[in-house]
């Protein structure tokens, strides 16, 4: 038994806990990656805000594009609906709210995340604090994995969560790859192309992708290679082919499962057809926003299955 | 952390751990012992870690202010409260006499009045309570128990007698802050646990399940829920933790609805499906707009027609709080001794009754040695302190008791016992009461001691934790035992 509502809250918790440890393990890679960069490449730290698609909101509240600000908006802005704070909230509010259902450890681990975040939050102008701060976080968000996948039945909260976890991480990595598209670009700058091999390793390295990379592709970081990666790997868990197919797997035993699933499929199946090895940057560039509409299409679809039935009495 | 307590002085007030300044009572000497032969610094780290335990494991209460509300770490006092099993199991008799007396005449006013038409208890006091709930009329609960779980308020004065001071009979809640408690304690001072036979307080939750279960008869594994007000509510923390233990489904009203066949159903990814049982933590003003408040958007339109139908059992049972009355509370040991034909096991604190004109004119010639109470108020809202109250503060009340005298009693001050507690540097005697839960199903079941809520600030008796109280763990010690072995 699972009312809807607390589907809902679990979906969200893990959602939640899921782009705060992509979030934050991001701005920590990007932030290493910025100190290795000649300062008139392409990429800097406003490409931050452009991966969360935050120009608009950021351009309403700041002057200045700078470090200082970039940071501000994207972890500490209350008023920024994306901005990592918020987002620990809802988790941290989901959380609390879903206490009889999960194991216990669950909630004293984001509460305790929480009071962590909150606490250092003052001190995020101070990069080697920032820094360290990040890193806590991706390793608190994957001790409440660790509970969850240890101490969890195999139950439909679990299933709700797993397919939110996917989501969100298929959402996230599609919004890195759009970069690669900057990587690509045929008008891309001389000193762009001089830093392209720390670039694509980033770009491995913010997906949490370089080491099982380098095991299976023999290190040699070049663009076709990293993109067939992090896209169509079959056994690397952060891949969109992994992701999507998760997300597949784990509907799959929810009840009246079989609508979504279908429309999931098709919806989709875009995504790998005519698998070429050398996708033009416009064509990845494109390819990755229909992804983020159609998963947004996924998740009301989610919501209109499980979470706001109606119930005739 | 001997000199912690080298001024420690209860003076006129009795004191749960200690025979006099420097004399532990009988069965808190080891405590004592213990806590004393304690580095200061040692002390100090568990303090801390107390602290740290109860926030980082969020164990929170709401206050609501002006400033907004916020969520507040449960204050705690690490030095346990004391209480000898002896004492505890003559305590824990009169309980069940109580409430066994008071579920008798809620039943009996709800049905036949037998106890008004007897003259024991005059027809407007009952019918005229703000928890008198005519809705109810005719109903007969499982076993004839209206109020399935109670937190009856105790407090001893300075000759060591303990009194009932009023039975909480419709939501009461900190039983979860018990529990808490006892956990805490466990990890911060284990060692205690060898030395010392203290009965165990976790098995509650489950006592709470069966209980529940039993109001069912008819149906071998009832659906069980526990209704909240929901995330907003200040003892949220408390509903959400009770029914991760007792295997509660944890619903909010917008999760519910009555269907067609009468039967309440929940709202799942299923679809609905059948509930059986609710611990209700809601108001029961709020529990139906049908038939109570009609803004009310935290309950279930028709749910009281299912529960009169026999389709869904509620506990407490709505109409309930009428026991809960101070008025009514002055007449619960002729209660006793009219349903049950036995002598009260535990008293209740002397009490003037306002409606009667000789007793209010003693009540307002002594006005400030007196506690005045409203009759139907909890959480030490709306009552008068006399010895804490300014003039004008009496003179409003004595104006307020001639206005409309039926709706207030009034109490000695009693000189509420003491319990010594951390006070910054050192070891001070501070006020407490305790809070017992006694659940009455098919059986009935007493909390081995309860929440003890003490007043950290100097001098103040209130105890309420939305009042700055704080709590205590409270031990209830076999002085024959020896602890357990480890």
């Amino acid at each position: 038994m699972m009312l809807s509502r607390v589907a809902e809250r679990v979906y969200w918790l893990a959602r939640y806990l899921e782009r705060v440890e992509n979030t934050a393990r991001l701005i920590n890679v990007h932030t290493n990656l910025l100190m290795d960069l000649p300062a008139d490449v392409e990429v800097g730290w406003f490409t931050l805000v452009t991966i969360f698609d935050g120009e608009l909101f950021f351009h309403a509240s700041y002057d200045e594009i700078n470090e200082n600000n970039v940071m501000h908006f994207l972890l500490a802005d209350e008023n920024n609906a994306i901005s990592l704070i918020n987002s620990l909230s809802a988790l941290r509010e989901n959380a609390r709210t879903s206490l009889d259902i999960l194991p216990e450890e669950t909630w004293e681990q984001v509460n305790e995340l929480y009071l962590l975040v909150k606490s250092e939050l003052s001190a995020i102008s101070n990069r080697r604090r920032r820094q360290k701060l990040l890193l806590s976080m991706s390793e608190r968000c994957q001790t409440v994995w660790g509970i969850l996948a240890n101490h969890m039945s195999r139950n439909h909260g679990y299933y709700f969560m797993q397919t939110a976890k996917h989501l969100e991480r298929a959402d996230m990595t599609s919004r890195i790859l759009e970069l690669a598209s900057l990587l690509l670009a045929e008008n891309r700058s001389q000193s762009m192309r001089a830093v392209e091999g720390i670039l694509w390793s980033h770009l491995l390295r913010a997906l949490s992708a370089q080491q099982m990379f380098t095991h299976s592709r023999n290190n040699d970081v070049n663009a076709e290679a990293v993109l067939a990666f992090l896209l169509r790997d079959s056994a690397f868990p952060r891949s969109l082919f992994f992701s999507l197919g998760a997300i597949n797997r784990y509907l799959s035993p929810l009840p009246g499962a079989q609508k979504v699933i279908d429309h999931h499929r098709q919806s989709i199946e875009f995504m790998f057809e005519n698998p070429q090895e050398n996708l033009p940057a416009e064509e990845i560039h494109n390819r990755m926003d229909a992804l983020q509409i159609r998963l947004a299409g996924l998740n009301t679809a989610i919501g209109q299955q499980w979470f706001y039935p109606v119930h005739s009495s | 952390m001997m000199h912690m307590w080298r001024d420690y002085n209860p003076g006129e007030f009795h004191d749960e751990l200690m025979a006099g300044p420097y004399q532990p009572r009988h069965f808190s000497y080891r405590l004592l012992d213990y806590l004393q032969s304690m580095r200061r610094e040692a002390f100090e780290q568990r303090v801390a870690d107390s602290e740290l335990e109860m926030l980082e494991r969020g164990i929170t209460f709401t206050v609501y202010s002006d400033a907004g509300n916020i969520d507040r770490a449960w204050p705690f006092d690490i030095i346990p409260r004391m209480i000898a099993k002896r004492e505890w199991d003559c305590t824990e008799k009169g309980l069940i006499q109580r409430v066994r007396a008071l579920n008798q005449f809620i039943n009996d006013i709800y049905n036949e009045g037998q106890i008004i038409k007897d003259g024991l208890i005059p027809a407007d006091v009952v019918y005229q309570s703000k928890g008198y709930r005519p809705q109810c009329r005719g109903m007969q609960p499982a076993f004839g128990v209206w109020a399935h779980i109670c937190g009856s308020d105790l407090v001893r004065d300075h000759n060591g007698t303990l009194y009932v001071l009023e039975d909480n009979l419709r939501v009461p809640s900190g039983v979860a802050y018990m529990l808490e408690n006892r956990k805490t304690t466990k990890r911060i001072l284990p060692e205690l646990f060898k030395l010392l036979s203290i009965s165990p307080v976790n098995d509650y939750p489950t006592h709470l399940a069966s209980m529940l279960a039993s109001l069912r008869p008819e149906l071998s594994q009832p659906t069980m829920a526990l209704l909240t007000p929901g995330i907003y509510n200040s003892a949220y923390y408390e509903h959400a933790s009770l029914a991760q233990q007792a295997g509660l489904i944890l619903l909010e009203g917008a999760d519910l609805l009555v269907g067609q066949d009468g039967y309440v159903y929940m709202k799942t990814i299923h679809g609905l499906e059948r509930v059986d049982v609710i611990y209700r933590r809601i108001d029961d003003d709020f529990i139906d707009p049908l038939v109570f408040r009609e803004d009310s958007v935290l309950g279930i339109p028709g749910i009281m027609q299912s529960w009169r139908d026999g389709k869904i059992a509620i506990a407490n049972a709505p109409g309930c709080g009428v026991a809960d009355d101070k008025v009514i509370y002055a007449y619960v040991p002729e209660m006793i001794r009219y349903y049950l034909n036995e002598e009260p096991l535990l008293p209740n604190v002397p009490t003037w009754l306002c409606r009667d004109p000789d007793q209010l004119a003693h009540v307002l010639d002594n006005l400030p040695d007196l506690v005045v109470k409203p009759a139907n108020e909890s959480g030490g809202y709306g009552m008068l302190v006399g010895p804490h109250s300014s003039e004008a503060k009496i003179e409003e009340f004595r104006k307020l008791l001639q206005e409309d005298p039926d709706n207030y009693i009034a109490q000695p001050t009693l000189k509420l016992s003491v319990s010594p507690t951390i006070a910054g540097d050192h070891v001070a005697p501070r006020h407490v009461d305790l809070r017992p839960f006694i659940l009455s199903g098919r059986d009935h079941y007493v909390t081995p001691g309860g929440l003890t809520r003490v007043a950290l600030v100097e001098g103040s008796l209130v105890v309420n934790s939305s009042q700055g109280g704080g709590s205590k763990d409270t031990w209830v010690v076999d002085e024959n035992g020896s602890g357990v072995s480890l």
